[in-house]
C-alpha cells in the first residue's frame, strides 16, 4: 500500500517535469518559426539541398518485381520508370512510351518507345530491354511477388524494332495498361538484372530521376538526382533532373519517434502520421501537412461466406444494420479519415457514390432481423439457435495498424448489443489462418489500385486449383459481370458494370466498408513541391527545399 | 585456473549448441508457412508455392533440414535471408558494432549511476540521497523501455534540440538509447549494491574493523564495498544480457540499426537462418560474458581464487 502511494507521488512528480520543460521548449519554437515565415517570402527557384524522408516501415527490397509492400514504391518511384503513366482522372499518358495501339481483338499492345534513354548503368532503354522485363516478371526464377498479379495475362512480347515492341495478352483486359504505369512494373536495367540476379534489390538500377547510391539496412536509403533525366512524366512539372541533390529515406517504424525527429528537424519529411498527431502538427508554423486519399479497396470487412451462419444474408445484414461505421471511424481517426460506403474507394474509375448514406444503423432493425431467423436471446443476452450460439470470430492480421485492433474492439462492443458474441483474434500468421484453414467469420483487409478490376481477385470465383476469394462469394450473375467488366472498352458500360456490382455486394452485405486510408505527410515548410500520384504515392520530381 | 577456463570453455561450447538446436527446433515447430509469408498469399500460384518451397529445402524432413542447416554452419556458411537473399553472416557482422557499442554504453552508465547511487543511499541511509537513488532504482525497473526511450525523445530532441532522435550516426546518436538501456540497468544495480551495502555494513567484521580505528571512509570503500560487489557481479553479468535483448526495443524506437531489429524482423518474417544466425552470435556474447563473471569472483574474493587453486 504504502509502496504504490509513492509510486504514485514520483509519477506525479516526473509528469510535472516532463510538462515544465515541454512548456519551454514550446515558447522557444513558436519565436523560430516567426522568423522563418518571414524568410520565406523569396520562393521559387532553390537548387540542391538533401530531403530527408522518414518512412515507416523498411522496404522489402529495391527490385520492383520481387517487392510486396506498399512502402516500397515511395523508394522505388524515384529510381525506376514505367512505360506509361495514369492520370488522377484515370487517363493514361505517355512516359517511357511515346504512344501506343491496341488491336482489334484488344489481346496485343503495340508500344513505341522514347529514343535516348539511358538506365543508369549506361545500358541504352529500347524494345529488348522493355521485352526482358515483362519476361522478367513472369519468369518463376525472378520470384516475382505482386507484380505477377499486376502482368496478367501478359503471355509475351515482339520486338518490331529498336523502338517498338508488341506485348500480347492472354486475353483482353482493360486493366492492363493502368497495371503497366504501377510501380512494382517500373523498367529495370536489363545488364543490372543479370548481373546481380537475386540481389538486384540492393543494387537498383532503372531510368528514373534519382540513381541509387546506398541502402544501409533498417537505417536508410539514398537516392541521387540522375543528371541525365529529361523524360519525367505528365504527373509533374518537372520533367527534367530534380532540384535536390539527394533524397535520404530514413526508416522510423516508431510513430512517435518519426513525428519527433520531423518536429525536431532532423528530418524535413516523414510519412503517415498517426491521427492524434495531425491536429498538433496543423497548428505548427513550421510544419505543413500534406494529404491523399489512396486509391483502390478501402479498408474492409469481409464476411466468409463459407461458413454458416454468415451463408445466410439475413444475418449478415442483420450486423451491417449493428454495426455503426460511422462511429468508429470518427473515434477513431478523429475526422482524418474518411468513410468508406462501397467494395471500392472514392476517385476510382466507376466508384458508386451513390452508396454514400446508403446504410445507416438500426440497432431495433438488427434485432428484429435475427428473431427472425430464429436467432434468440439467452438469459446471458447472446443469441441462439439449437443450440449453438451466435458467434462471430473475427481476426485481424496486425498489431494495431492504422488502430485495426480497435475496429475490432469496438465493433465487439456494438455486436453485443444485438445479442453476437465477437471473439477478437490478432494475429500475424494470416497465411495460416485466413488462406489456409479459413478459419474466420470476419476479416479486413484493403489495397492500392488504379483499376475497378481489382474486384475481380476478391469476389469472382475462384477457378479449381486457385486461392479462394477472402469472402468466398460466387454468384455467376457478379462472375459474369466481373468479367465483363474486365473486357469491356466502353468507358461508359463500364461505369455501368461496377456500379451493379458494388451495389449488389453492399445490398447482400458481403463486406462491411470502414475507412478509406488517407496517405498522410508532414514536412517542414522549406519544404515545397511533394506530389502524390493517382495511388496516392508521393512524387519527388518537383522538390525544392528552401534555405 | 587455466584448467577451469578451458572445462568452462567446453560447456560454453555445448551451451551454443544447445541453443541452436532448440531455435531452430521452435521455428520449426512455430505455425506458419515461411513461403507463405514470403510471398504475397493473393497473387501467388499454388506451383510457384511448390517451387519456392523445394528450392529452399523445405520439402525435405526436419531431420535433413537440421543437418544440412547444422554442417553448413560449422563450415561458416549461415546460409541466406529467406526473404531477401542477403548472406547472414555479412549481415550479422555488419550490424553486431552497432548493438554492442549501445550494450557497452548503455552497460558503462547503468553500473556508473548504479554503484555511485547504490553505495551511497547505503551509507547514508533515509536521507535525500536515499530518497533520489530509491526513485531512480523504481523509475528504472518500472518504466516500459519503449515509454522511456520516448520521453527521452519528447525531452531532448524535440523540445531542448540537444541529441537526434533517432538513426546511427556518430555518437550523439547513440547517447538517448544508451541512457535509455543504462537508466532501466541503473535501477536494478542500485537496488542491489543498496540492499548488499546494507547487508554487510551491519557484519561483525565491520564493527571489528570499526574498533580497530579504521576511518570510516576506509571501511566502506575498502572492505565493505568490496563484499557488497560479490552479488552485485552476478546481477551485472545478467544484467549486460539484458541490455543485449533490451536493444530489441530501443533499436526500434530510435530506429538504429543493429542485430536488435534484425532479429525482431526476422521472427516476424520466420527468417530461419537469419534467426539461427543471431541466436548462435548472442549466445557466445552471452556465455563469454558468464565466463567473465566467473573469473572476476577470484580477482574480487580471494576465497574464490583459494578454493579454484586446490
Amino acid at each position: 500500500m504504502n509502496r504504490s502511494i509513492s509510486w504514485m507521488k514520483y509519477m506525479a512528480l516526473a509528469a510535472v517535469l516532463v510538462m515544465v520543460l515541454s512548456g519551454c521548449g514550446a515558447a522557444g519554437g513558436s519565436t523560430n518559426s516567426t522568423a522563418q515565415a518571414s524568410g520565406g517570402g523569396q520562393a521559387g527557384q532553390a537548387e540542391g539541398g538533401n530531403l530527408t524522408f522518414a518512412l515507416a516501415t523498411s522496404p522489402d527490397t529495391l527490385d520492383p518485381h520481387r517487392s510486396g509492400l506498399a512502402v516500397t514504391v515511395r523508394a522505388i518511384r524515384t529510381i525506376y520508370d514505367n512505360l506509361i503513366v495514369q492520370l488522377p482522372d484515370g487517363s493514361i499518358k505517355p512516359w517511357l512510351a511515346t504512344e501506343w495501339s491496341v488491336s482489334e481483338d484488344g489481346k496485343s499492345y503495340t508500344f513505341k518507345l522514347r529514343e535516348g534513354v539511358k538506365f543508369h548503368d549506361g545500358t541504352p532503354f529500347n524494345a529488348e530491354a522493355v521485352k526482358y522485363n515483362l519476361d522478367r516478371v513472369i519468369d518463376p526464377a525472378t520470384k516475382a511477388a505482386n507484380s505477377l498479379a499486376l502482368i496478367r495475362p501478359y503471355s509475351s512480347s515482339e520486338v518490331i524494332d529498336e523502338y517498338t515492341i508488341k506485348v500480347n495478352l492472354e486475353s483482353p483486359s482493360q486493366a492492363f495498361l493502368g497495371n503497366l504505369s504501377q510501380a512494382l512494373l517500373g523498367i529495370v536495367s536489363p545488364t543490372a538484372a543479370q548481373k546481380y540476379g537475386d540481389q538486384l534489390g540492393k543494387n537498383p538500377v532503372g531510368t528514373g530521376p534519382y540513381t541509387f547510391v546506398k541502402w544501409d539496412e533498417n537505417a536508410d536509403i539514398v537516392v541521387a538526382k540522375n543528371k541525365d533525366y529529361n523524360w519525367g512524366p505528365e504527373t509533374v512539372e518537372n520533367k527534367a533532373a530534380p532540384h535536390v541533390d539527394t533524397i535520404t529515406f530514413k526508416i522510423v517504424p516508431e510513430e512517435a519517434t518519426r513525428i519527433g525527429s520531423v518536429q525536431s528537424s532532423q528530418v524535413l519529411a516523414a510519412e503517415t502520421v498517426p491521427p492524434q498527431n495531425i491536429a498538433a502538427l496543423k497548428n505548427d508554423p513550421n510544419q505543413q501537412l500534406l494529404q491523399a486519399n489512396t486509391v483502390g479497396l478501402p479498408y474492409t470487412l469481409f464476411f466468409n461466406l463459407r461458413k454458416a451462419p454468415w451463408d445466410d444474408v439475413k444475418v449478415r445484414q442483420a450486423v451491417q444494420s449493428a454495426v455503426d461505421v460511422e462511429s468508429i471511424v470518427k473515434t477513431l481517426y478523429l475526422g482524418n479519415y474518411e468513410r468508406a460506403w462501397s467494395a471500392l474507394s472514392p476517385g476510382i474509375l466507376g466508384y458508386d457514390a451513390s452508396l454514400e448514406g446508403s446504410i445507416n444503423p438500426d440497432i431495433n432493425k438488427a434485432n428484429q432481423m435475427l428473431d427472425e431467423q430464429g436467432w434468440v436471446k439467452g438469459t446471458d443476452g447472446i443469441r441462439a439457435k439449437d443450440g449453438q450460439k451466435l458467434t462471430l470470430r473475427y481476426v485481424d492480421g496486425s498489431p494495431n495498424r492504422e488502430k485495426r485492433n480497435d475496429i475490432a474492439a469496438i465493433i465487439q462492443q456494438q455486436l453485443k448489443k444485438v445479442g453476437i458474441a465477437v471473439e477478437v483474434e490478432i494475429t500475424k500468421d494470416i497465411a495460416t489462418v485466413i488462406y489456409q484453414n479459413w478459419d474466420y467469420d470476419l476479416y479486413g483487409n484493403s489495397q492500392v489500385n488504379s483499376d475497378p478490376n481489382a474486384l475481380y481477385a476478391f469476389y469472382h470465383t475462384s477457378a479449381e486449383g486457385e486461392r479462394p476469394t477472402l469472402s468466398g462469394l460466387s454468384d455467376p450473375k457478379i462472375d459474369e459481370l466481373l468479367e465483363q467488366g474486365a473486357v469491356e472498352t466502353d468507358p461508359d458500360k463500364r461505369v455501368e458494370i461496377y456500379n451493379q456490382i458494388q451495389q449488389y455486394l453492399i445490398e447482400q452485405a458481403v463486406i462491411l466498408p470502414i475507412y478509406v486510408f488517407p496517405y498522410t505527410v508532414a514536412a517542414s515548410k522549406k519544404v515545397e513541391g511533394i506530389k502524390f500520384d493517382s495511388l496516392g504515392y508521393p512524387l519527388f520530381n518537383d522538390v525544392r527545399i528552401q534555405p | 585456473m587455466v584448467q577451469t577456463i578451458l572445462s568452462r570453455l567446453a560447456t560454453s561450447l555445448l551451451v551454443i549448441f544447445g541453443a541452436s538446436v532448440l531455435v531452430y527446433c521452435i521455428m520449426y515447430l512455430l505455425p506458419g508457412d515461411p513461403v507463405l509469408l514470403m510471398l504475397d498469399p493473393s497473387s501467388a500460384t499454388p506451383e510457384m508455392i511448390e517451387n519456392m518451397r523445394v528450392q529452399l529445402g523445405l520439402d525435405q524432413p526436419f531431420y535433413i533440414q537440421f543437418a544440412n542447416y547444422f554442417g553448413d554452419m560449422l563450415r561458416g556458411d549461415f546460409g541466406k535471408s529467406m526473404i531477401n537473399s542477403d548472406p547472414v553472416l555479412p549481415k550479422i557482422l555488419e550490424h553486431f558494432p552497432a548493438t554492442l557499442a549501445l550494450t557497452a554504453l548503455s552497460s558503462i552508465i547503468a553500473i556508473t549511476i548504479g554503484i555511485t547511487l547504490g553505495v551511497l543511499s547505503a551509507i547514508h541511509r533515509n536521507g535525500v540521497i536515499d530518497f533520489v537513488a530509491r526513485l531512480v532504482g523504481l523509475f528504472g525497473i518500472s518504466m516500459p523501455t519503449f515509454w522511456t526511450g520516448i520521453l527521452l525523445i519528447l525531452l531532448f530532441s524535440v523540445q531542448l534540440g540537444w541529441f537526434p532522435a533517432m538513426g546511427s550516426d556518430g555518437f550523439s546518436s547513440l547517447v538517448l538509447p544508451a541512457a535509455t538501456l543504462g537508466l532501466v540497468g541503473a535501477g536494478f544495480i542500485v537496488r542491489m549494491v543498496r540492499n548488499s551495502m546494507l547487508e554487510v555494513i551491519n557484519e561483525p567484521f565491520i564493527v571489528a574493523l570499526r574498533a580497530k580505528g579504521l576511518s570510516e571512509r576506509a571501511i566502506m570503500y575498502g572492505h565493505a564495498l568490496r563484499n557488497a560487489l560479490i552479488p552485485t557481479v552476478t546481477v551485472i553479468g545478467m544484467l549486460i544480457g539484458d541490455l543485449l535483448a533490451g536493444t530489441v526495443v530501443v533499436e526500434t524506437v530510435f530506429s538504429r540499426q543493429g542485430i536488435g531489429r534484425i532479429i525482431a524482423d526476422a521472427l516476424m518474417a520466420k527468417d530461419l537462418p537469419v534467426v539461427q544466425g543471431v541466436v548462435f552470435f548472442t549466445s557466445i556474447i552471452y556465455v563469454v560474458l558468464n565466463l567473465l563473471v566467473d573469473i572476476s569472483y577470484s580477482y574480487i574474493d580471494p576465497r574464490v581464487r583459494r578454493a579454484v587453486r586446490t
